[in-house]
């Protein structure tokens, strides 16, 4: 099971190691997808990868330590009204989540390969890609 | 070109199309049916094939006539929406041009995106200012607009549908934010912007069946081609089969704004650079004879394009190297031994759905096919802009 999750540190959280303790603890599989942290706290996005059971308990340790966890069904929005389908965005992802389909021709958006590292926003002329953190 | 026997002539085309029995293909359709059966039963089997764009055009604009207010006023300074709009016409006419920003350079609203919010029938609100006559009394203005309150919306694109286009990378390590899109450093990716084989004018190269007065798709309606393009260049050296090998012809065109659909007409924010407007161009192109079925049958894989670093801040930058289209639509394409993922900047989907309409209005007999009125010089020298001196300038 993967999830994705929206972390919030508070100042308080953020000398403890505590993305360790995920893989240490429960044995997660983690993959930091952004993060903007520093002594005052700040927000990760987080993408855990485990059995259900071992997540849920991470999760109520981030909460234990006083980290807001809000899970992300999506980080990026594709508007397929504003979108042109013209494709800018395909060279710009790193991870191939907006591709070109060969045979619509349309941009397929992927949500499940999207890291949410937000390089298709500004990139996108039609204003079509929003980050929803 | 050598002579060719004629197939079927414009009037010939015309009246199959109004009596609904003309066969219309769009340039993927056509192309196909040349793989499969051969050129010469395609060019017989097929009087029109219909092609599409649509892309960033950053020359365009649409041309309004408000009507005379009470008492009149000759505006001097026009604002819609509070983006400047030329007025140096007459009274109430101004211009708004795509690429124009307000005071603030905001790029997420620019003239492009005016003339969107016209296509979709919002309102826009109209500021004037004027100096004041004896016959035009009135020094200012503040009123609303639309296409249902103005006489004239007429778009007036000086620079539309580019023959062929440069490719765009980056060999810098900063992050470019280019006309062509952001551009990531280290080669990091390139853009392209032509259509490639369903793109209008290089199913055409020579602009035998293109020319002042040809009746085009334009943004959803019928209009016309005004006069060639500016920047027109028909001396871009060119491969075998005709298609120019660099950025070449260009078109002006100008159609009916009150007719466009939001559909086709798109505002455009290219991130640090400034505002376009997508124009969506459809060309229909009559199989006069079999030249001209040749030229309709060129594939992606013989259209030839340049790449260029955009970070090589001159007029005339060196080419990396030479690609076809096919490669580029591959999605990856190799620049100084490193793969490079590759974007369209147009919409190839768009295009597709654009030569489809325009089969549908042609086989439906709404749609007829022009003769141009004139056509374009292709000898015309393409002259740079230098520093001169006063007589320099008339040498």
């Amino acid at each position: 099971m993967k999830t994705k999750y929206v972390l919030t540190f508070p100042n308080e959280a953020v000398e403890e190691p505590i993305t360790y303790r995920l893989v240490k603890d429960f044995d997660l599989r983690l993959n930091i997808l952004r993060a903007q942290i520093d002594e005052k706290g700040g927000k990760m996005v987080l993408e855990l990868d485990g059995p259900a059971e071992m997540i849920k308990k991470g999760i109520q340790l981030l909460k234990s330590k006083k980290v807001e966890v809000r899970s992300i069904e999506e980080g990026v929005r594709k508007d397929e009204d504003k979108c042109t389908q013209c494709g800018v965005c395909v060279s710009i992802c790193p991870v191939a989540a907006l591709v070109l389909d060969k045979k619509s021709l349309k941009i397929v958006f992927d949500e499940e390969k999207c890291v949410v590292c937000g390089l298709c926003i500004d990139a996108c002329p039609a204003t079509a890609m929003e980050l929803l953190l | 070109m050598a002579e060719e026997k004629q197939l079927r002539t414009y009037a010939e085309i015309n009246k199959k199309i109004e009596s609904k029995t003309a066969s219309v293909m769009t340039a993927e359709e056509f192309k196909a049916k040349v793989a499969g059966e051969g050129l010469a039963k395609a060019a017989k089997d097929v009087d029109v094939v219909t092609t599409g764009t649509f892309g960033a055009m950053c020359s365009s604009g649409v041309l309004l006539n408000f009507g005379h207010s009470d008492p009149p006023i000759k505006m001097q300074k026009v604002w819609l929406d509070d983006i400047p709009s030329y007025a140096g016409l007459a009274a109430v006419d101004a211009y708004i041009g795509a690429t124009e920003l307000d005071e603030s350079l905001n790029m997420f609203h620019g003239g492009a995106h005016v003339i969107e919010d016209l296509v979709r029938g919002k309102a826009v609100k109209l500021r004037a200012v004027a100096y004041g006559t004896d016959c035009y009394p009135k020094r200012d203005i503040e009123s609303w607009i639309s296409l249902k309150t103005v006489n004239q919306a007429v778009l007036f694109n000086p620079r539309n549908c580019y023959q062929n286009y440069a490719v765009a990378t980056n060999g810098s390590n900063r992050m470019l934010y280019t006309y062509m899109g952001k551009l990531l450093p280290d080669y990091g990716n390139a853009t392209f912007c032509s259509a490639g084989e369903i793109s209008p004018l290089l199913n055409d190269p020579y602009f035998r069946t293109v020319g002042i007065g040809t009746r085009i798709f334009l943004g959803g309606a019928q209009g016309y081609v005004a006069w060639e393009g500016t920047q027109f260049n028909g001396k871009t050296p060119r491969s075998p089969n005709g298609t120019p090998r660099r950025s070449a012809g260009t078109l002006a065109v100008i159609g009916d704004l009150k007719k466009m659909s939001a559909e086709y007409i798109r505002a455009l924010t290219m991130f640090k650079y400034g505002t376009s407007l997508s124009v969506g161009i459809g060309m229909p192109i009559p199989v006069l004879d079999l030249e001209m079925a040749k030229f309709c049958s060129v594939r992606d894989a013989d259209i030839y394009t340049g790449v260029f670093d955009y970070s090589e801040q001159k007029r005339s930058r060196t080419v990396l190297r030479e690609v076809n289209y096919a490669e580029l639509k591959s999605g990856q394409i190799e620049i100084k031994g490193k793969k490079v993922p590759t974007s369209s900047l147009s919409s190839l989907y768009k295009a597709r759905q654009i030569s489809n309409e325009l089969k549908r209005w042609i086989s439906r007999g709404q749609f007829l096919i022009q003769e141009p009125v004139q056509r374009f010089d292709l000898d015309r020298e393409f002259k740079p802009l230098d520093v001169r001196t006063k007589e320099g300038a008339c040498k």
